[in-house]
């Protein structure tokens, strides 16, 4: 069972709680609000970029001398130019879903109404 | 166009934006402020104080609201939580008896306004009662909001309603129902 509005007591117990000015209220919380968090975010690319390079680094060794680029680039020249133009194309949208992917992930919060 | 408290609330999980979180104080320190006043029993220096922990407190803890209910709800239990507290640090709820505490209630002298008498007579409700009134009638909580507030069954919170509204009526009876 829900108040009913039209009661005369509901009325005047909304009339008796009027709208209370904020008069300095809200700057005197965000005064005393705890320092905002250590943005991780300007760490972040360093650490990415750091990996990468230790990863690279890692698998020239490890493929002896990188030898196995200039395997991989004769087989591509050896392929249809065809087949080169959809391999191309093919790498390009799968790093863009990636990306998007990635960039939606990290904006959205899933918050209920 | 108004952003809506969801978005404010994504801009400080997202970016710790203080600035999303004051516009959220602004919208809601007024019915927050107002109850922490009715708990209280007017006491506008304590009831500010204790809206001030309340709406620190979801600062801090923002990343436990789930949108569940709504984000006023989710305040008034932070604010009840924080006069309950205050109310045992104070000894007002242990080992006090109501009655005996209403007994020590400074009689206010009789003022001719009925906006004095409901106050007066609203401040001589126990606090069940009065706090379960000044969600549901006052503050336009449904009994299930309020029961979420209170962290009590819904059947009790009607009842209190019920029996805070009559004794209410009771009190204020020379009025009428004009």
């Amino acid at each position: 069972m829900q108040p009913n509005p039209e009661d005369w007591l509901d009325r005047q117990l909304r009339d008796v709680a009027p709208y209370i000015e904020d008069a300095g209220f809200t700057q005197r919380v965000l005064r005393q609000l705890p320092a905002r968090r250590q943005r991780s975010s300007v760490a972040r690319p360093f650490i990415l970029i750091g990996m990468s390079v230790l990863a690279s680094v890692l698998a020239y060794f490890l493929s002896d001398g990188g030898r196995f680029l200039i395997v991989e680039m004769t087989r591509l020249s050896a392929l249809p130019v065809v087949w080169l133009f959809a391999l191309v194309i093919g790498s390009g949208v799968l790093l863009m879903t990636g990306g998007l992917a990635a960039a939606a992930m990290s904006k959205t919060i899933r918050i209920e109404p | 166009m108004e952003l809506t408290d969801a978005d404010l609330i994504a801009r400080i999980l997202v970016d710790d934006d203080q600035h999303a979180f004051g516009e959220l104080v602004r919208r809601h320190q007024s019915p927050v402020r107002g109850l922490l006043r009715q708990l209280t029993r007017t006491d506008t220096a304590l009831a500010d104080d204790l809206a001030q922990e309340t709406f620190i407190r979801a600062y801090k803890n923002i990343r436990s609201f789930r949108g569940e209910a709504r984000f006023s709800t989710w305040l008034y239990r932070i604010a009840y939580n924080c006069f309950r507290e205050d109310a045992r640090r104070r000894k007002e709820l242990v080992g006090i008896d109501e009655a005996q505490w209403q007994a020590e209630v400074d009689p206010r002298p009789v003022d001719a306004g009925l906006r004095h008498d409901l106050m007066n007579a609203l401040s001589q409700l126990p606090l069940h009662e009065r706090s379960a009134v000044i969600l549901c009638c006052q503050n336009g909580l449904s009994h299930d909001e309020a029961a979420r507030v209170l962290d009590i069954p819904l059947g009790t919170v009607k009842t209190n309603v019920l029996r805070g509204r009559e004794k209410l009526k009771k009190m204020l009876r020379a009025w009428g129902s004009e």
